[in-house]
């Protein structure tokens, strides 16, 4: 007569585990891709007196001037008439809200600079403006 | 005749976990390494006043604080001044009403870290009324 032998039938796991490993990691990677629209480079002027930011408001648009003076969003140089233009659109896509404009300028440039953004803001009806700047740097 | 029962073993199924070690040590050493401290941001709020063409015109001019900026110098009410001093007199108007309207003016030429430094400065002191203006 024949043994009898009795077996578990085991699943391996490692490669599944290994595709979870690799899934966690490009979520990682590619989640924060929003903060990557945000020019690195600017060099923020000191503020350790102001409220720290906590909370982003989803409407809010980030205007950069960086050292040389160009006036760039989502990294794209704009001029001050291309800029208002799309802020007002940005305003009449969004009637009755406020649309919170912070101007991120380094520390370094001319106010003319800062002055073109803060033009293009007017011009689209926007009165109340934010600067960023640094609280703490790590 | 009496049949002899085998007595069966059960081995408990063994996972291999050489493989599942090796990518969670894979993970801490990506964390590592992309981990960096993050910078604290804060933002300061300024009004951005423009000529109201219907507004009516004012018999006398309100009581503003008012700065002027420009790339070596500041004035304070159309008086020279140097940081400490201009930080001092904030301090001392702030301390009697914070509402107080500041109006900055900075010149072409200076610097966007000097308009910063004293946003900051109003900040501290809690003058929340403020308003940049740019001088032609």
């Amino acid at each position: 007569m024949r043994k009898h032998s009795e077996e578990y039938l085991t699943g391996n796991l490692t490669a599944m585990i290994d595709v979870v490993f690799q899934l966690i990691i490009f979520f990682v990677c590619t989640v924060n891709m929003q903060d990557k629209a945000i020019d690195d480079s600017i060099r923020l002027a000191m503020a350790p007196h102001g409220e720290p930011v906590v909370r982003k408001d989803p409407l809010e648009i980030n205007l950069d001037v960086d050292a040389r003076g160009q006036v760039s969003l989502n990294r794209d140089p704009y001029s001050r008439d291309e800029l208002a233009n799309m802020l007002k659109k940005v305003v009449q896509e969004h009637p009755g809200q406020p649309i919170p404009v912070i101007i991120r300028g380094d520390a370094a440039t001319k106010h003319e600079a800062i002055q073109k953004a803060m033009d293009a803001c007017v011009k689209a009806g926007i009165w109340k403006i934010k600067f960023a700047a640094f609280k703490e740097r790590r | 005749m009496a049949r002899k029962h085998k007595k069966i073993e059960h081995h408990p199924g063994e996972l291999n976990l050489t493989a599942m070690i090796d990518v969670a040590f894979q993970l801490l050493n990506f964390f590592i390494i992309t981990t960096h401290p993050v910078d604290v941001l804060t933002h300061l709020d300024v009004f951005r006043p423009s000529p109201d063409l219907h507004a009516p015109r004012l018999t006398q001019a309100p009581p503003v604080i008012r700065i002027e900026i420009f790339p070596d110098s500041m004035l304070l009410n159309a008086q020279p001044v140097n940081r400490q001093r201009l930080v001092d007199f904030l301090a001392a108007q702030a301390s009697l009403d914070t509402r107080k309207t500041i109006l900055i003016q900075c010149s072409q030429k200076s610097t966007h870290g000097q308009l910063v430094d004293v946003l900051d400065q109003c900040t501290r002191l809690k003058l929340s009324n403020i308003s940049v203006i740019s001088s032609t």
